[in-house]
């Protein structure tokens, strides 16, 4: 073999290896940045999820392809962080994908990995005792709940959000197969719901674990979430809960120079959630509740 | 000569390769180029959005919004006096909290372009939430901006037509 074939055999050995390397590397990049566009995206669509005075807001996401959302929390800094990663399906294998897109100012209530083409979100107002945030909550369409011995209100605030995963049944033997079952004050679910007899507190049982939770919005988020991501949110709405009870508070001095006059322990509350002690913060909490509900001069 | 000869072909094919490699570079380099300014024309789209999206929820969140505290439950009112209570924390506690470059409240009617201080509120009409110099678009929409008045020892609510802005930076 002459000088000139091996020279030409090696050169272009050698190019179609650079190609291949170089379209790999640009196939792997592609993916990365779709994966962070996903994510950016969601982030970006969860702004109308934000609600004014109703109940709750309901919506779909429909993602061509099979797709994996990482809900990542993170309560390091003052209000924590809520970040969300994607993967998607390419070739039968998830992309890898570090793009993290961070927000402050929402709350997503899911496991920690997610994974499907349609989603359902839904979004319900968080008061505690004033409006502390708008929690997210982010199921996969193909994951059925079965709720049994559901309450009243629970069951009208479900079909008004229209969520077509969650069935109903009298008993958990009744659940279709596959489903998750969520018993309400009674055992034998894999999630447990123990309400009080007002249906404004209690606690939700989940893999031996106990979640407590104050109002129907928090009790979905301790129903659809993981343990982890549930602190984790709590932990993040009580640093917001405490610099809004600070705000109410300047507020509540402010317009008392006007003649407004409260006579709210925000103080106490504000303490109370900075030291993130949940029970504790649910009982003033609620003695708030009660004062308010007598005052002229309202501040929220 | 024959040797010679064989020293040209090397000589041919290694500036034939390296004119390949420069073509493919340079292609290579145009290729990243337009997909970066791709990515950036994208990232710069979902900001806008953001911002769109954001400015119409901006004012029925917990910082803004009146609650019932002005009579009734209203939609797109924001609280005046809670307002110029988070303009002093929003620099160290909200910095970043809802990813925007800029947040302004200024009064429609009566207009008024002096900026709300302390001392001025609330005889004045532009409260600078947040303030950044390296301003991008703004999106904009209507609200009611309501605040306590006192008059002959009582107080009264009063709302006047205000225009929340909120500015997204440009990626471009």
């Amino acid at each position: 073999m002459s000088f000139g074939w091996i020279f030409a055999l090696v050169i272009g050995a050698f190019i179609l290896f650079l190609a291949i390397f170089i379209s790999i590397k640009f196939i792997k990049t592609e993916g990365a940045s779709q994966d962070a566009f996903i994510a950016k995206d969601i982030s970006v669509l969860l702004n109308p999820l934000e609600t004014g005075f109703e109940e709750g807001k309901t919506t779909t996401l429909q993602l061509g392809t099979e797709t994996r959302i990482y809900n990542l929390c993170e309560n390091d800094t003052s209000f924590g962080k809520q970040k969300i990663r994607t993967s998607q399906q390419s070739f039968g294998k998830w992309t890898e994908s570090y793009a993290e897109i961070s927000s402050r100012n929402k709350y997503i209530f899911s496991g920690n990995l997610i994974e499907g083409k349609n989603f359902y979100l839904f979004s319900k107002p968080f008061d505690f005792p004033f409006k502390v945030a708008d929690l997210i909550f982010i199921l996969p369409a193909d994951k059925t709940y079965c709720f049994v011995n559901i309450p009243e209100d629970v069951a009208t605030e479900i079909k008004d959000l229209r969520l077509k995963n969650i069935v109903n049944a009298t008993s958990s033997g009744n659940c279709p197969s596959g489903s998750q079952s969520v018993c309400f004050n009674r055992a034998g679910c894999d999630i447990v719901v123990n309400r009080n007899s007002e249906g404004t507190s209690g606690s939700v049982t989940k893999n031996r674990e106990n979640m407590d939770f104050n109002g129907n919005a928090l009790m979905y988020g301790a129903i659809f979430s993981d343990v982890e991501t549930y602190e984790c949110q709590i932990k993040r709405l009580m640093a917001r809960t405490s610099e809004l009870a600070s705000i109410y508070e300047q507020k509540a001095d402010f317009v008392a120079s006007k003649g407004c006059n409260t006579n709210l322990n925000l103080i106490e509350l504000k303490l109370a959630a900075e030291q993130g002690n949940f029970a504790f913060v649910s009982s003033i909490v609620e003695n708030i509740r009660e004062k308010t509900a007598y005052l002229g001069c309202r501040l929220w | 000569m024959v040797k010679n000869l064989g020293q040209m072909k090397i000589q041919q094919t290694a500036f034939m390769l390296i004119a390949l490699t420069l073509f493919f570079a340079l292609v290579g380099l145009f290729i990243a180029g337009f997909k970066f300014s791709d990515l950036k024309r994208g990232a710069s789209d979902l900001e806008e959005n953001n911002a769109m999206l954001l400015v119409t929820k901006l004012a029925n969140s917990p910082e803004f919004s009146c609650g019932e505290a002005f009579g009734s439950k209203r939609d797109n009112c924001v609280d005046a006096d809670k307002v110029m209570i988070l303009k002093d924390e929003i620099s160290s506690k909200y910095r970043g909290f809802w990813g925007v470059a800029d947040i302004k409240i200024r009064k429609i009617y009566p207009a008024d372009n002096s900026a709300c201080t302390a001392i001025s509120y609330p005889e004045c009409g532009v409260i600078n939430l947040i303030s950044n110099s390296t301003i991008g678009t703004y999106d904009s929409t209507f609200v009611a901006l309501c605040r306590k008045e006192a008059q002959n020892n009582d107080y009264y609510d009063k709302c006047e037509l205000a225009r929340l802005m909120v500015s997204y930076q440009n990626k471009q």
